[in-house]
């Protein structure tokens, strides 16, 4: 249970809120390289952090990310032609540059300088692992660029989607670092996803609904370790990373590639579910990109030309109780990823968590909570930068192992839990 | 047509979610194991809290002889009344043990089996710090982990206060 102030601070991230500045303390990604393809492309309207903002890319391959609105009379940019190194108003042919910086205003003399006076709000938007990243906060307090693992591999050796979600950020968060649910709603999928069947991991999570739970706080966020019986009296570990404010990795299955997820709020109502894959030894298979690409394992199939998932609310997200009846699907959704977001989307926009009954095996959720509280009051008050700032708390790893059962997962897996090029990951 | 769900959960729809009591509060049994973990829940008891209720085992050492055992008289609330282990655990919805890494903690074993018999829940909170060795916490783990359905282990103190809260106590 949250108080209705403390739910309010953490679900609302536009500009000037604590959320909002913690946010704003990151990069965070904006785009997919592909939206943007070629220099002179179309623009792109991307709505983050509750600011309506558009994206392109010029003549000569900059990229920009600038207010979407014309600082004249207020005309949406997206109808903007973009020609010679800027983005031109079709309605009295202002034009922009990537920074925001008006560079024309046709119907005032040149000589006037006019045009300098009028600069439209702008982020940078910087290219790193087939994602476009941008950060929002101060320019003075720009971070270093991210070191996600996903995003430093060659790019053969990597997949990413994005889907439109429907409801705040926080509650989709919630679900990945709510390691419990996979026994109960994923557990049809487990044994049937080209991205997940197979593993040796899966009969560990099938046979016991009733995990032990150990959070222990990490630099950037949480470790998240999931324990179940196995052989010799030994421990099946699943260690989930929570980077904050928003990155969680999920323990690798077997041999498949490991995935993960960003929630990035498009505004306190919707937000943007990235989704990736990677493995850090070699290139993905055709077969697993084409699984991906289908909206097999974490991906969704969205409809063609929007990141708006083919099963949404309008249609019930395809619901089959005939197949929820028979099995083949524990809540009648097919897929994880819609699996999860029907049921994220069915708490609401924002949840009330003032009517939540938490119990035990929350703690995930609840340390998460209050390290982003605790953070958000720090960078607040004390002007303190948050953790997942620092590129050494990203080059993190997921695991699954097998462990002694005296040992604390985050020592005996230490190494595991760490980026190390070219090794594979921990999994079982 | 629009469907079902996409009416249902429209921020206009939120406002209709019934207003009443969905849950009864939950009885939460608080022992600190060691001095430390005390001083935590002496201060953590001087809050408002539904039904939370607060003990120490800080006192319990393992016992030389085992015939001279007794389950009684070691427990105790922060006034210092001897308090009965298996009575307050029959009445416990949920059993909180705070440890603080590496500190001897040999009462979670007997406390463990009791929630265990009385099929209680028990979460084990471990106070770390940002000096804690592996080592000590290592010691506490193997101390601790049998009777912990849920360990959490915390760099500050006051992460209990807002688990506490979190689960209604």
């Amino acid at each position: 249970m949250l108080r209705a102030q403390q739910n309010e601070l953490l679900t609302q991230t536009g500009p000037g809120t604590p959320m909002g500045q913690l946010f704003r303390s990151y990069w965070l990604p904006a785009l997919l390289a592909e939206e943007l393809p070629e220099n002179e492309c179309p623009p792109v309207r991307v709505k983050l952090l509750s600011e309506r903002l558009l994206a392109f890319r010029d003549t000569d391959g900059r990229y920009g990310l600038i207010d979407e609105f014309c600082a004249h009379r207020g005309v949406s940019l997206w109808f903007g032609r973009n020609e010679q190194s800027g983005l031109r108003c079709p309605y009295h042919g202002w034009k922009y540059d990537v920074t925001g910086q008006c560079i024309e205003v046709p119907s005032e003399p040149v000589e006037s300088g006019f045009c300098r006076k009028i600069r439209l709000k702008s982020y940078p938007l910087v290219l790193r692992g087939g994602v476009l990243w941008t950060y929002m906060g101060p320019p003075d307090k720009q971070p270093p660029l991210p070191e996600w693992e996903f995003a430093l591999v060659p790019s053969e050796q990597s997949f990413m989607s994005k889907r439109w979600q429907d409801c705040n950020w926080l509650q989709a968060l919630e679900g990945g670092i709510d390691s419990s649910h996979v026994s109960f709603l994923h557990r049809s999928d487990l044994n049937s996803d080209p991205l997940f069947k197979g593993a040796k991991g899966n009969q560990y999570n099938l046979s016991d609904a009733q995990p032990y739970f150990e959070v222990v706080e990490s630099p950037g966020g949480l470790y998240i370790g999931a324990r179940r019986n196995a052989e010799n009296g030994n421990y099946y570990w699943r260690i989930t990373q929570w980077v904050m404010p928003s990155f969680t990795m999920i323990p690798p299955r077997g041999d498949h590639p490991v995935h993960g997820h960003f929630w990035i709020p498009a505004d306190d109502e919707n937000c943007w579910t990235w989704s990736f894959d990677y493995r850090p030894n070699r290139a993905l298979t055709d077969k697993e990109l084409q699984a991906m690409r289908d909206g097999q394992g974490i991906h969704a199939k969205c409809i063609p030309g929007t990141f708006y998932p083919i099963a949404n609310k309008d249609n019930d997200y395809l619901m089959d109780r005939a197949a929820q009846k028979a099995g083949k699907t524990y809540s009648g959704v097919e897929g994880f990823a819609m699996q999860d977001a029907s049921l994220q989307e069915s708490m609401g926009p924002i949840v009330d968590r003032t009517k939540e009954n938490l119990v035990s095996t929350d703690n995930g959720i609840i340390m998460a909570r209050h390290r982003l509280m605790r953070a958000a009051k720090a960078l607040a008050e004390k002007d303190l930068v948050p953790p997942g700032v620092d590129p050494a708390h990203q080059r993190v790893r997921s695991a699954s192992v097998i462990l002694p059962p005296d040992q604390p997962f985050k020592d005996a897996a230490r190494e595991h839990l760490k980026v190390r090029p070219d090794a594979v990951h921990a999994s079982v | 047509m629009i469907g079902g769900c996409a009416r249902a959960t429209t921020a206009a729809e939120a406002k209709f979610r019934i207003d009443a009591p969905n849950s009864q509060p939950r009885n939460v049994k608080v022992i600190a194991l060691d001095a430390r973990s005390e001083r935590v829940a002496k201060h953590l008891a001087a809050r408002q809290w539904s039904r939370a209720a607060f003990f120490t085992a800080s006192a319990f050492t393992t016992p030389r002889d085992a015939q001279k055992f007794s389950i009684d008289g070691w427990l105790k609330d922060l006034a210092g009344r001897t308090k009965n282990l298996v009575d307050e655990i029959a009445t416990a919805d949920l059993v909180v043990m705070i440890a603080a890494a590496g500190e001897n903690a040999p009462a979670a074993a007997i406390i463990g089996e009791a929630c265990g018999v009385k099929h209680v829940m028990t979460t084990v909170l471990v106070l770390g710090s940002d000096n804690t060795s592996d080592e000590a916490l290592a010691k506490s783990l193997a101390q601790l982990r049998p009777y912990a359905m849920m360990l959490v282990i915390a760099n500050g103190d006051e992460y209990i206060e807002d688990m506490l809260t979190a689960l209604r106590a």
